[in-house]
């Protein structure tokens, strides 16, 4: 990868001496035509590099990859990176579009008055269901209970899906508990596990990797899972010609939202591009764009405008103020914390 | 001179992969059976042994008299004062040998059946079964959830006949059966091909021997083949037992609710929950299992031979 970038580079620095910025964003993160507007505007050339998990961005990061200007991590994994000092402060008075960020967003518990980050695009884990089915057996998804009581899962046994993830699992199960999504108390934890443990038997199974597919297909009615997977779900399963299609809304208790952040970082070899490139994405139109691609929830208070009106109405996308306060960020798990929950999972998914 | 230039031969020929062993396998067995004597970083990962300060001078922060604050065996603690560790152990075991099993059962007669057709159809059939090696793992693994998703052809026609029988309908993915479906699948050309190897060389004559003394077809397969054949199947077990020890992407998109493996949990250790000692603490563990069931066979072989 390396090696190809270094080709990009080299290519692109014969073609035009040395305006280029270097981008390491999530996979299909940004829309083509926001990326070539931006390219003719700052008469610059964008070359992107992409990453499929926190860890694998940390890990690269960590092991010293220099060339990268701007990088999109999530929220937890913002301290690590300011932290180990892998970047640098953001000037704001390059920045007039950062007051279109709606304040809901900003001030996070990872980088608190956004000095080094500015958010991108958020997404929210909840349930999504096949609409037909959910219809047909009269369910509620407007709460946890379809996901973990046993007296509603019974009508929907082997057709359910949960994330194999332990923050996201546990998150939920504390929030159908009535206990907060960051939680540490041990016998929260202890009355989550049991919730699991309790429901397990009614789940197909942990996926992560394929339920957009197990959705469209029919073979998963209802899902605990991601707001974006769910959109691109909606529209494989219209592309499809299903007799039904995807919904999925915000539960009751409360749900955990993720939120993605542009920074800079300390090697970036164009810190001025990269600010353009901040900026640029935080107006309106060019936030709006890749909501409208893949259904991501937008920061950007300037943005709704611009966004399809069937994505408006999707409240996973545009919470609206109470939807909002119900909303709670996974913060990072540290040290002890974080090996007490791991021997925790391993006890839920190894339970009988 | 003659000799010193064979030797010298020897080692041209045999260094570069034992030094590619040495580098790519000791070294980070070392690093690993290091890690899990060491404490967990903020962040996962490992807690650093060396500081770099803003100058960018890099200091060495263990040393002889505190090296017990950075070196540590809670990690094997950990792993001996829960059960739960050792029930997944022995049940990975199980699924590995279930699947070693079930190859072994279906890799003998396919086996037997190329070595004894014609040199031709041999090379064509040879061919066959390592073709499913050209497209990816993953993708093959992929299939199996569309052939064992409800959806699926295949699915409904087995539960059609089973709704004959007034027997509910089966779901098949997400299962424990499935993951020892893509376990067998992925493995059996590795049964097959060591077994296939072993029994061309069988000579013949042996047979036609064993059948002019009076010998009945059976006691043919068990008292000569069986026994000529028994190195193929320890290789073959060694290819398919092991590599299915340790698997986890199977389990991971075919298995169900309660289907892992320590494969998985290893996996889990590296990637969600960041406890690289624990993790490392798993693989040595998994390590030293597979030694000792292999010293254990290894010795009631021997035994078995002494009897005799």
């Amino acid at each position: 990868m390396k090696k190809l970038l270094l080709a990009l580079c080299l290519t692109a620095g014969f073609a035009q001496a040395e305006d280029v910025l270097h981008i390491y964003n999530w996979n299909n993160y940004i829309a083509p035509e926001t990326v070539k507007r931006f390219e003719t505007e700052c008469k610059c050339k964008v070359v992107q590099d992409y990453y499929g998990a926190m860890d694998e961005m940390l890990a690269k990061l960590q092991a010293g990859a220099k060339g990268y200007d701007v990088v999109v991590p999530t929220g937890f994994a913002i301290p690590p990176l300011i932290k180990q000092g892998l970047v640098q402060p953001l000037d704001k008075s390059k920045l007039p579009n950062f007051k279109n960020v709606n304040p809901s967003f900003t001030n996070g518990w990872y980088d608190p008055g956004n000095k080094f980050s500015v958010p991108y695009a958020f997404t929210t884990t909840l349930v999504g269901f096949n609409d037909k089915k959910v219809k047909e057996l009269n369910l509620d998804t407007s709460n946890w209970s379809v996901i973990f009581d046993p007296k509603v899962l019974e009508k929907i046994k082997g057709k359910i899906t949960v994330l194999d993830d332990s923050r996201e699992l546990f998150a939920a199960a504390l929030m159908y508990n009535g206990y907060q999504a960051n939680s540490t108390k041990r016998d929260e934890w202890k009355k989550a596990a049991e919730t699991i443990k309790k429901a397990k038997p009614y789940w197909a199974a942990f996926n992560t990797q394929s339920y957009i597919k197990e959705l469209t297909l029919g073979n998963i009615w209802v899902v605990h899972g991601y707001s974006s997977d769910f959109f691109q779900a909606n529209i494989d399963a219209k592309t499809a010609k299903r007799p039904f299609g995807i919904a999925y809304g915000l539960q009751k208790e409360g749900n955990t939202l993720s939120v993605d952040n542009m920074m800079i970082l300390k090697n970036a070899p164009r810190p001025d591009l990269a600010l353009k490139f901040i900026n640029f994405m935080l107006d309106g139109k060019n936030s709006s764009e890749l909501t409208n691609m893949i259904g991501s929830g937008n920061p950007n208070a300037a943005a709704a405008k611009f966004v399809q009106p069937d994505i408006q109405k999707i409240s996973a996308v545009f919470p609206d103020a109470t939807a909002m306060k119900k909303l709670q960020q996974l913060n990072a798990l540290e040290g002890k914390d974080l090996r007490d929950l791991g021997k925790l999972w391993t006890e839920v998914k190894t339970a009988k | 001179m003659q000799n010193r230039i064979q030797r010298a031969a020897k080692w041209l020929i045999s260094g570069p992969p034992l030094l590619y062993l040495l580098i790519f396998f000791a070294a980070p067995s070392l690093i690993m059976g290091f890690a899990a004597f060491r404490f967990g970083g903020d962040y996962g990962g490992l807690m650093p042994l060396t500081q770099t300060d803003d100058a960018g001078k890099t200091t060495l922060l263990i040393n002889l008299h505190n090296w017990h604050d950075f070196l540590t065996l809670e990690s094997f603690g950990r792993f001996f004062e829960d059960s739960i560790y050792a029930g997944l152990f022995l049940k990975s075991f199980w699924y590995a040998g279930l699947t070693t099993i079930i190859c072994i059962v279906m890799a003998y007669p396919l086996a037997w059946l190329i070595a004894r057709s014609p040199k031709k159809t041999r090379d064509l059939l040879v061919l066959l079964v390592i073709l499913p090696f050209w497209s990816n793992f993953l993708i093959r693994v992929y299939a199996w959830m569309i052939i064992l998703g409800p959806q699926s052809y295949f699915s409904k026609v087995l539960n059609s006949v089973l709704a004959v029988f007034g027997v509910e309908p089966v779901s098949m993915l997400f299962s424990q059966f499935a993951v020892i479906v893509g376990l067998v699948y992925v493995h059996l050309p590795f049964m097959v091909l060591p077994l296939y190897a072993n029994l061309e060389k069988h000579d013949m004559a042996l047979l036609d021997a064993a059948q002019d003394l009076g010998a009945n077809a059976w006691q043919r397969f068990w008292k000569v083949t069986w026994p000529l054949s028994l190195p193929g199947i320890w290789a073959g077990t060694a290819l398919v037992f092991i590599p299915a020890l340790g698997m986890f992407a199977i389990p991971d998109l075919l298995g169900g609710t309660n289907s892992i493996m320590v494969g998985n949990l290893i996996k889990q250790q590296f990637l969600d929950s960041r406890d690289w000692p624990f993790g490392s603490v798993l693989s040595i563990m998994l390590t030293l299992a597979v030694l000792l069931l292999a010293a254990f066979a290894a010795w009631a072989g021997s035994r078995g031979k002494e009897k005799q």
